[in-house]
């Protein structure tokens, strides 16, 4: 290497060499649509669901330069200590190198992202993009999650507080903007000065760091001492034991992120002119299915047996070798998801009571509730309440641990195929129901068979739980008898539901069987009954 | 003789194309020390990680305590202590946190012996695992494997660890007490003074072959009194 700029630029370019390729090759297959579907001429209208499956992969290389140019895939995001990589410290180069050369290969990057999405819309879409701020934006949300990644803090949980308070603030002054119609010019003045800043910070951050600065402002850290005398009650059995460990792993991080966005989010609620009906149910909603959202990011954590160790998939022998059984593990698992949601949940109504009532939007739902109320009855109004609230805290949990069953098994092409299948997913569902929604023919279809979707999916969730019931007797992971108690108690669950369903919306529209097969559907079983499987497989490889 | 606290039968074990294991036939009575060595990648973690059930035995068979490792882990592993090489404690838990939660495992978890290897190892109970220096984690690992004082530890590369004073001083009183008690030790090193030193008898590993198992006495008997370090050579080549 013949400087620490071509060392730098190596480190982070030739793992990643086949991002570059990848863009392209989407943007030539991107662009070979228009003379492929129309021939030359007119621009191709394809609706918002092609434009959302066209964007994925953008939003999705963007989020993965902002983890790899920070480094912020290299660490525990809520230690104190920076995330910049101490190996990098003892190199010969100067503290503003060590900064500077990641911060210009990702005003690079994201440069060469801005400028492919821009040519993707261009070409064949004839979308008319703005120039250059956004791409500017993206340099600097990457410049400051930079800064906040490298910084050493004085509490444990900080960085992540500061880095979402600050990024979601410049976010909303962006939206503001767009919203006020300010120009480009303006918005590229208000953003560009703070790339410099930016730097100068980063410069005094990784300084700090790599002098072993820690800061410590919490003041029971500091009188620990006197603390730890006093000897800790013991644990009451290994599962309670097992749970601490996983709400202290784990556990705090959903209801923490919550706290965080949850503000921002009732606030506008107090911004003049977003006071109409319609602002007050969708400020509602977007705070309703906050918990879900933050859940599928903590998720990511949560889903990993060893999100700490340096063989991030497999599980560490400190786990692994605990006389627990497996089952035992993923129950702790599923405790602790538990009591998370439940602490986001509590969070999420309290701040929505206070956002509302001081705002005064309370007095819309007000209105709404007395006229559903009026409309269908109090009992069937409360029980819905009570649907609508347990259906969204059972999705957060859900979201929580759905992914367990992929992510415990610990084989990381399994992992990386299971992703990468969901973002094919993701990309395709756009498109497809983009296209239904335009076709007559198909949506006729659709009304008159409807009801074969969740059948189809019925019955395939009920061929997977057989296959996995027996996976799990034959392995010996499970007890015949717990197998069985857990197959009652599902069936409980979902005749008990189908009877609150055929009670609040029986008719004779929809034949009976249908509730049934929404309640075969709405109580989980083959992923969570996965999950031991999964995590047996990695304990013992 | 006693029953084998280990017996492993003809156990091999492949990582893509290479033979990690080979064949190994391996059987240890209760009570005594045992060392295992060989130089770095001869199989001495993969046959660990066989005993503690986190491998699959791909062909041949485990036996702990009589037990299958794999299939009754909760049996085997309560009546292990071990000592990873990984040194893979949770940085975030505190001294005390570690002991709280490793007491909840072991019925036989001896509170007056915890406190007492903490204040020998001189580990301060607020401290955070984390801020630890590498011999301190190593010495609380060694804390929360002994403290139920397990029928079988077994330590993977305790040296690599542990710091000369822990290693001289209370490593070696350690396994020789837990001996005494009719307990058993099984300690993989390439240091083979300090298996000299402490172990009663010696398995020797090569590229996943077992090339000699025997009571340490009897080796240097073999061997015209030769110190095990010039034997080691001879037979698997240099320890490093």
């Amino acid at each position: 290497m013949p400087s620490p700029a071509a060392a730098f630029a190596w480190e982070f370019g030739w793992p990643r060499r086949w991002i570059p390729v990848a863009l392209g090759g989407y943007l030539v297959a991107h662009g070979l649509m228009k003379p492929l579907l129309l021939g030359s001429g007119a621009a191709l209208d394809l609706g918002d669901g092609y434009i959302a499956f066209a964007t994925v992969p953008f939003s999705f290389t963007f989020m993965y330069f902002i983890a790899v140019f920070s480094f912020g895939l290299n660490g525990d995001l809520a230690a104190r200590q920076s995330i910049y990589p101490a190996r990098l410290f003892t190199l010969p180069v100067s503290s503003a190198e060590l900064a500077r050369w990641p911060m210009v290969y990702g005003l690079a990057a994201m440069s060469m992202l801005w400028v492919i999405a821009r040519i993707a819309a261009w070409w064949p879409l004839a979308l008319d993009l703005p120039i250059a701020w956004p791409g500017v934006l993206m340099a600097v949300v990457l410049a400051w999650t930079q800064v906040f990644m490298w910084m050493p803090y004085g509490f444990r949980g900080l960085r992540v507080a500061l880095a979402v308070t600050v990024l979601i603030a410049l976010d909303t002054l962006v939206i503001l903007a767009i919203n006020y119609k300010v120009s480009e010019t303006a918005l590229i003045a208000f953003l560009a000065p703070q790339l410099p800043l930016a730097y100068f910070c980063a410069c005094l951050v990784v300084a700090r760091a790599r002098r072993g600065v820690v800061p410590d402002w919490n003041i029971f850290s500091r009188a620990r001492v006197g603390e730890a005398e006093k000897a800790l009650s013991p644990f009451r059995s290994i599962a309670a034991a097992q749970v601490w460990f996983e709400w202290r792993r784990n556990g705090r991080s959903l209801p923490v992120l919550v706290a965080l966005v949850l503000p921002f989010e009732l606030g506008t609620l107090f911004i003049t002119g977003f006071g109409s009906t319609a602002y007050v149910f969708k400020v509602l909603i977007a705070a309703l299915l906050t918990p879900i959202l933050m859940a599928g990011f903590t998720a990511a954590t949560v889903n990993k047996a060893n999100p700490f160790a340096r063989d991030a998939y497999g599980m560490t022998p400190f786990t692994a070798t605990k006389p627990i059984t497996t089952v035992a593990l993923i129950a702790a698992k599923l405790k602790m998801a538990m009591w998370s949601t439940l602490a986001a949940w509590v969070i999420v109504l309290t701040f929505i009571v206070i956002g509302f009532s001081w705002s005064g939007a309370d007095s819309v739902l007000t209105e709404w509730r007395v006229w559903f109320a009026n409309h269908v009855g109090m009992p069937r109004a409360i029980v819905a309440g009570l649907l609508v609230l347990s259906g969204l805290m059972l999705g957060t949990w859900l979201m929580l641990v759905q992914g367990l069953f992929v992510g415990l098994t610990g084989r990381e092409w399994l992992i990386k195929t299971s992703g990468l299948v969901w973002l094919v997913f993701f990309m395709a569902i756009g498109p497809i129901l983009e296209a239904t929604w335009d076709s007559t023919i198909a949506l006729r279809w659709l009304w008159d068979n409807w009801p074969i979707f969740p059948a189809i999916l019925a019955v395939l969730k009920m061929i997977a739980a057989i296959v996995i019931a027996e996976r799990l007797s034959r392995s010996g992971v499970i007890s015949d008898r717990a197998l069985v108690a857990g197959a009652a108690c599902w069936a409980a669950s979902v005749f008990a539901l189908y009877g609150v369903f055929v009670w609040w919306a029986d008719t004779p529209i929809l034949p009976r069987f249908i509730f049934l097969l929404f309640a075969i559907l709405a109580v989980p079983l083959v992923r969570i009954a996965a999950a031991p499987l999964a995590l047996d497989w990695n304990r013992h490889r | 003789m006693t029953d084998p606290v280990i017996e492993i039968e003809n156990l091999t074990r492949h990582f893509g194309a290479k033979a990690a294991l080979n064949g190994v036939d391996l059987a240890m009575p209760r009570g005594g020390v045992y060392g295992l060595v060989g130089a770095n990648g001869a199989g001495k973690t993969t046959l660990i990680k066989h005993i503690l059930g986190l491998l699959q035995a791909e062909s041949g068979s485990v036996r702990i305590f009589g037990l299958d490792p794999v299939a009754e882990p909760v049996a085997v592993l309560s009546r292990i202590g071990y000592l990873s090489e990984e040194n893979d404690l949770p940085g975030w838990m505190r001294v005390d946190e570690l002991i709280r939660y490793s007491r909840a495992f072991y019925t036989n978890w001896d509170d007056a012996y915890a406190e007492e290897l903490r204040q020998s190892f001189a580990l301060d109970p607020a401290a955070q695992i984390k801020t630890l220096s590498k011999g301190q984690k190593s010495r609380a690992g060694l804390l929360i494997a002994l403290a139920y004082r397990p029928e079988l530890l077994v330590l993977d590369e305790p040296s690599s660890g542990l710091d000369p004073i822990v290693r001289r001083d209370i490593l070696g009183a350690v396994m020789r007490t837990i001996a005494d008690e009719g307990r058993t030790v099984l300690f993989s090193s390439h240091l083979l003074d300090e298996v000299e030193q402490v172990a009663d008898h010696v398995t020797m590993i090569r590229q996943g072959t077992i090339v000699m198992s025997a009571p340490l006495a009897d080796i240097k008997a073999s061997h015209s009194g030769r110190s095990l370090d010039e034997i080691f050579v001879s037979l698997v080549g240099s320890p490093t």
